[in-house]
């Protein structure tokens, strides 16, 4: 019985499982080496909690008629006939096309690339977690204490409860981050071209900062040391060639909080950066 | 022997100084005489009380008393040498304020001047050779950083690059790959910020232009953008132009790429 369990396992381990179910709990081969989570999907939105256990759980949700029109993604009208019917219950069919390989400790799990699906994943608090994301939908991940490295190109990201080193991007999305300690030997760095950066430090985090935005404001409850040698505003004067008076104030504000430590990079094109004691 | 004779042996005869023959004459002597045999008897009895005088012995305080002062003499001594060695120095140091500080500035360009007399040719050449050893170990951690899975150690790498000579083309080509290949907009993005140092090479100029096409991420494009007007490199006025007239590029993108434009013309 024992055997048939293992044969069972390691056949589900080596292959990619296409998914009949909506739940499903996936070990990590080595419970005391470093554990890695990698997502990638296309359409929806993921969630990615720490807890207790050891294993990986799996939920996914179909996505039913998504009202952004996105829906078709690559696979054109693979999607269609999402939606529950009243009185009835899905028993299979439509999963997102989600795919989930272990591989030396590293659980990968990709999908929505051919209809929308919400991936919902709780590994063991003490995992890395990778995720890249698409679409519109929102991307969070709590409760971890590792790396985390998270792209979502046109949704907000949301990284709460995590103790470790992070590195964000969104494109047109908000990136929220709520960090309970940074781990002295890692880089942190947050960037998105449209949207604000809200970052939560603990009071007492020591770190060099390192900050731009275009065409936003920067604000802190911090009491952070700027460097007080900042790049003079280039001045450019083309009016004798009928151009125009141009004085450029942006550039990088370099700072440092509690005499300084390891980097902390916020970048925004448009938006504003916000840094708050926790 | 007659009576003067006697008396000049008369003190030898009591301290018994006298040899057996001189003795014996001299008792002979003082048998027949009266006069000598009387002065003989009364210088006897002075001598005998004499004897009866107790010998003076040293006091039982004495030796203790002794020590005390033999001990206080040294102390004394000790203490008298240490201020006269710190009286030698204040004799010298000035009384004045002025005299004092003139003084402090003679000392401070003397030591000044010690210190650059002894900065030989060797120490200078260690110090170079310190320099060059910071200098590759710098390299080793920014390359080796910039090599690695997690994204956060990569950022890190990019930090060390910054601290690399300008003139350090493994870690310049490094970063110019960082710039165009690596998986992570943020890795990318700071990388194109790292390559101001390296302005003087003309690798690095090619390579920003070279990368400016391929870059899907706008944050990024934006710098790559900045970097060139930095770089007042006008060779890149054309795929600047190019990007700017591109409809797929985000438009905060082609606005810039429109202002460097004009800014390298």
């Amino acid at each position: 019985m024992k055997k048939l369990l293992m044969w069972s396992m390691m056949a589900a381990l080596s292959a990619p499982l296409a998914m009949p179910q909506d739940k499903v709990t996936v070990p990590f081969r080595d419970a005391s080496r470093p554990r890695k989570l990698v997502v990638d999907s296309l359409l929806g939105s993921v969630t990615v909690r720490g807890y207790g256990g050891q294993e990986a759980i799996v939920e996914t949700t179909p996505r039913a008629g998504d009202g952004r029109g996105r829906g078709g993604g690559r696979g054109g009208g693979r999607g269609k006939q999402t939606e529950v019917p009243a009185g009835m219950h899905r028993i299979g069919g439509n999963t997102g096309g989600v795919e989930i390989t272990e591989d030396n400790n590293t659980i990968n799990i990709s999908g929505g690339f051919f209809s929308p699906v919400d991936i919902s994943i709780q590994v063991p608090t003490q995992t890395s977690v990778t995720v890249n994301l698409v679409t519109g939908r929102t991307l969070t991940i709590e409760n971890i204490s590792g790396e985390v490295e998270a792209t979502n190109m046109n949704g907000q990201v949301n990284i709460n409860n995590v103790s470790g080193s992070v590195v964000a991007h969104s494109m047109n999305g908000k990136i929220m981050v709520s960090l309970n300690s940074v781990m002295p030997d890692k880089a942190v760095s947050v960037s998105t071209m449209n949207g604000d950066i809200d970052v939560s430090l603990p009071s007492a985090v020591k770190a060099n900062l390192k900050l731009k935005t275009d065409h936003g404001g920067m604000f802190t409850d911090f009491d952070i040391k700027v460097d007080s040698t900042p790049r003079p505003p280039k001045v450019e004067d083309r009016r004798d060639k009928g151009g125009p008076y141009r004085v450029e104030m942006g550039g990088t504000t370099y700072g440092t909080i509690n005499g300084g430590g390891p980097e902390i990079q916020f970048t925004t094109f448009n938006g504003n950066i916000r840094i708050h004691k926790k | 022997m007659t009576c003067d004779e006697a008396k000049i042996l008369l003190p030898e005869y009591w301290s018994q100084g006298l040899g057996e023959a001189e003795e014996i004459a001299f008792e002979v002597h003082l048998a027949d005489c009266e006069a000598c045999r009387t002065e003989a008897s009364r210088l006897g009895s002075l001598w005998k009380g004499l004897a009866l005088v107790p010998a003076e012995e040293p006091g039982p305080q004495l030796r203790g008393r002794f020590y005390n002062a033999l001990s206080a003499y040294r102390q004394g001594l000790e203490s008298a040498a240490r201020p006269r060695w710190k009286d030698k120095v204040a004799a010298w140091w000035p009384k004045q304020p002025a005299w004092q500080m003139a003084a402090s500035f003679a000392l401070l360009a003397a030591g000044i001047g010690i210190g650059y007399g002894m900065r030989g040719e060797k120490p200078r050449e260690e110090v170079h050779q310190l320099r060059e050893e910071v200098a590759s170990m710098r390299q080793l951690v920014a390359l080796s950083l910039l090599q690695q899975q997690s994204a956060s150690d990569r950022l890190r790498g990019v930090s060390w690059a910054y601290r690399a000579e300008p003139s350090d083309t493994e870690v310049l080509s490094a970063l110019v790959s960082a710039v165009k290949n690596d998986s992570n907009v943020n890795v990318r993005l700071q990388a194109v910020d790292a390559l101001h140092a390296f302005a003087a090479s003309p690798m690095t100029r090619q390579a920003v232009v070279q990368a400016l096409p391929h870059e899907k991420a706008p944050i990024v494009q934006v710098a790559l953008i900045d970097l060139l007007v930095d770089f007042k490199d006008r060779d890149a006025a054309g795929e600047l132009r190019k990007l700017a007239a591109t409809e797929s590029v985000d438009g905060g993108v082609r606005e810039r790429a429109q202002w460097a434009v004009e800014r390298l013309q």
